[in-house]
């Protein structure tokens, strides 16, 4: 019954008139499904090994050679605290790496299983979304919620998840 | 092999094109909009760098055309000028004489252009003054003008538009300014014509200027005939330049373990080895300048801090050819700046205090380069007041930056070093040209950052000469490999002196860190496991030197790796010292470009990521975790 509301409904907006598309990559951090525009991420790999790196966060699990390039590998159910995974567990579970790469990062996400692309329209994502969060600063790289079917995914742009605060901190003491 | 001087102007060449090119363009944008700020402090910027650069290069008509044109945009910037369609269309005949004259360097062509150079003077003239001024101004020029004509060169040429207005100006100006008006044409067209002149009726003037426009058509075709030309360089973009060598140097490292692996047929692979050796090179090659590319900016940078310090300074300029890798001069041409200010500013003295000390009054700066085998060594020297040890020794304790008892011990060399550090000057007012104090140590870390180093020799009352040992190029490194936590690392070979085996009982336990002896001298010692174990959400505990050590067993042998920094000696303990190799060393990309203790990454051949030690980093932050009482 629902679903032949929806899909009325779309075919009306449909007859009414043009509403930009999104591609985006859905992929699974924890229980919770999160996305991000598919021009954001640049190629999937099978995890690399991972040099560690001193002075870093302990979500920036070190870097990789990915294809030539060196990444550093992040593991976001970490920093956005969906639950913390040592070394060793690491190289077992965290098979495939989402590369995003621009101008002036090279990172690398962790995810355990190949993602999947979803393709919806300005219609299927809420960006009106107050979310009860740890401060400004986190709470930018939420762009928004995504409704499809009964699943609600996390819109996010990794950039704003790697803010100029972050990449600041590491060990300055006593220099 | 081309002579430096062809190699100049072949670069020159390139960029006077471009700026040609680009001026065209930006005088197409201003005809559509006259009032167009941005276009005109754009045509203002180029004509002002190909200024600079043609009598740089000696290139003297080129030079005083761009000059005139610089100026009249100048004019225009501050309001005074107010550019109308008839000045657009002048303009762009200027533009194509300036063409005309850049490819003249290659043609040889004769190329004239004082005609129109004069009609843009006298533009510029009226802009600047009055009209009424410019009655009595131009009496004298007429007195003047036949000296001047004589002198002007033959080769001119006049602008037959211009001239038409001038015409028309002529005819519907009254009286005074008919005759003012005149002169001005007489001065021009007797340039053209190369007549000894008498007072000109107006109807001759016109009579005369028809003839020679038709004259003038055909020249004005010649000049218009310019072709769209390419120069013989390419631009690259550097960044392709980059990608170029860090495929190089992957193609390098698989090489290697291919030949690694199959040891036994080495002889299969000499013909790779060769052919990839010689790529490598190639590639490195290209990516190299000389010197004298950045010695050569430096005329105007000493020209401009003499000028503001009041002093006298010559520039000498000495192995130019010197070749180096374009990133690295990139690197350091700021700190060069930083340097040549300082040492005018600090050591080249004023002119009364040089004569009074029985010098020259115009102080003479050197920059030097000269290529060592793996290095290049960049010398400023200056023959001023050399660097005062002592007034050094009181600003350090000043700032706080040593106590007095430590102060008071330290070495000449350590006092002249410490120049470096941060928050160091001992300039008593700031001046724009220096004594900010963040100068040297910003020096510094751009030097460390390419693995460079920097050397300081002074001599009170004779001069002073900083040296800077920069890598010949940014590419392959020599490096020792140690093995860490069972992780690989690499620290430059540069810094590393020799490697040591000792046991527990050779190292001593001293304030907060370790010590020992290694050849009579005393060194620090260093527990790397120690310094990388630092939790990054606590404070490093104040003992952590001590960690490693008092959990050692006795007798268990310790290998360490000695190493010099900034004439500190540090040994670094480590699990196990593996093989010398080279490598190409990647520098560290956001978001991980801020750690301290690494300096770069470089992929082994298995695959894997190999951090480079940044020693500088380590040797600082212990140091300064130690001076800290």
């Amino acid at each position: 019954m629902e679903n032949a509301g929806e899909n009325k409904e779309k075919q009306t907006n449909g007859s009414e008139g043009s509403f930009t598309r999104y591609q985006l990559i859905v992929f699974k951090q924890g229980e919770e499904e999160y996305a991000m525009h598919i021009d954001q991420i640049k190629e999937v790999v099978i995890t690399p090994n991972i040099t560690r790196m001193p002075q870093t966060s302990s979500y920036i699990k070190g870097v990789a050679n990915i294809r030539g390039n060196i990444i550093a590998i992040v593991d976001l159910e970490e920093k956005f605290g969906l639950g913390k995974t040592n070394a060793e567990v690491l190289n077992h579970s965290k098979n495939f790496t989402l590369v995003i790469e621009s101008e002036e990062f090279k990172i690398g996400l962790l995810v355990k299983e190949v993602p999947n692309t979803l393709t919806v329209t300005d219609k299927d994502i809420d960006e009106s979304v107050n979310i009860v969060g740890d401060g400004a600063v986190d709470k930018n790289y939420i762009k928004g919620i995504v409704k499809v079917d009964k699943r609600l995914i996390i819109l996010i742009d990794i950039y704003k998840v790697m803010s100029k605060e972050e990449l600041g901190k590491t060990i300055t003491a006593g220099v | 092999m081309k002579s430096k001087e062809e190699e100049y102007k072949e670069i020159f060449l390139a960029e006077a094109l471009e700026n040609h090119e680009e001026v065209n363009r930006l005088l197409t944008d201003l005809e559509k909009n006259t009032g167009n700020r941005e276009v005109i402090d754009a045509i203002f910027r180029i004509t002002h760098t190909l200024k600079g650069n043609a009598l740089g290069m000696g290139f003297a008509d080129i030079g005083e055309f761009a000059h005139v044109l610089e100026d009249l945009f100048g004019e225009v910037r501050e309001g005074k000028l107010v550019i109308t369609g008839d000045i657009i269309t002048m303009l762009f005949r200027a533009v194509d004489v300036l063409g005309a004259l850049i490819d003249a360097l290659t043609s040889g062509k004769s190329v004239r252009r004082k005609g129109i150079q004069t009609k843009m003077e006298v533009l510029l003239k009226r802009a600047r003054g009055e009209e009424k001024p410019d009655g009595s101004h131009l009496k004298e020029k007429q007195a003047t003008t036949p000296e001047q004509d004589s002198e002007e060169d033959l080769k001119t040429e006049d602008d037959g538009e211009v001239k038409k207005e001038e015409k028309k100006k002529a005819e519907n100006s009254a009286g005074k300014d008919k005759e003012k008006k005149l002169n001005e044409v007489k001065k021009a067209e007797n340039s053209n014509e190369e007549t000894i002149q008498e007072p000109v009726q107006p109807s001759e003037v016109v009579r005369e200027q028809a003839k020679e426009e038709d004259q003038e058509q055909g020249e004005k075709v010649q000049v218009q005939d310019s072709k769209i030309t390419f120069s013989d360089l390419v631009q690259v973009p550097v960044r392709k330049l980059d990608n170029l060598l860090n495929l190089v140097g992957e193609l390098i490292i698989e090489r290697d373990r291919i030949i690694a692996a199959n040891s036994q047929a080495a002889s299969e692979y000499s013909r790779l080895n060769r052919i990839s050796s010689d790529l490598q090179y190639s590639v490195m090659d290209v990516r190299l300048v000389q010197v004298g590319f950045l010695f050569n900016k430096f005329h105007r940078v000493a020209r401009d801090a003499a000028a503001v310090e009041k002093k006298k300074v010559n520039l000498k300029l000495t192995g130019t050819e010197t070749e180096i890798d374009r990133n690295i001069l990139q690197i350091i041409s700021d700190s060069m700046i930083h340097i040549v200010r300082n040492s005018i500013g600090h050591g080249i003295e004023l002119p009364e205090k040089r004569k009074s000390a029985g010098k020259d009054e115009v102080g003479l700066l050197e920059l030097s380069a000269k290529s060592e085998s793996d290095a290049v060594i960049i010398d400023i020297i200056d023959d001023g007041q050399g660097i005062d040890v002592e007034k050094v020794r009181q600003k350090i304790i000043e700032k706080g930056m040593y106590s007095k008892e430590v102060a008071n011990q330290l070495s000449e060399d350590d006092i002249v070093m410490s120049i470096f550090e941060p928050g160091f000057s001992t300039a008593d007012s700031v001046t724009a040209i220096s004594g900010r104090g963040v100068g040297m140590d910003v020096v510094k870390k751009a030097l460390d950052s390419i693995g460079g180093s920097i050397s300081v020799y002074t001599k009170k009352g004779k001069g002073t000469t900083i040296s800077l040992r920069l890598p010949s190029s940014m590419a392959v490194k020599g490096t020792l490999l140690f093995e860490l936590n069972e992780e690989t690392f690499a620290i430059p070979l540069t810094y590393t002196e020799a490697v040591v085996s000792l046991k527990k009982k050779d190292i001593h336990k001293v304030g907060k860190g370790l010590m020992s002896t290694h050849l009579g001298k005393t060194i620090s010692v260093v527990f790397l496991r120690d310094v990388f174990s630092l939790d990054e959400e606590l404070d490093p505990d104040e003992w952590f030197l001590h960690k490693s050590f008092d959990e050692l067993e006795q007798e268990k042998d310790l290998h360490i790796a000695i190493c010099a920094y900034n004439n500190r000696v540090i040994g670094f303990v480590v699990d196990k010292l593996l093989q010398r190799k080279e490598i190409v060393e990647k520098p560290l990309m956001k978001p991980v470009d801020n750690v301290k203790f690494v300096s770069g990454v470089t992929i082994m051949g298995n695959g894997n990521v190999c951090l480079v030690i940044n020693v500088g980093g380590i040797t600082n932050f212990v140091f300064s975790n130690s001076m800290r009482n």
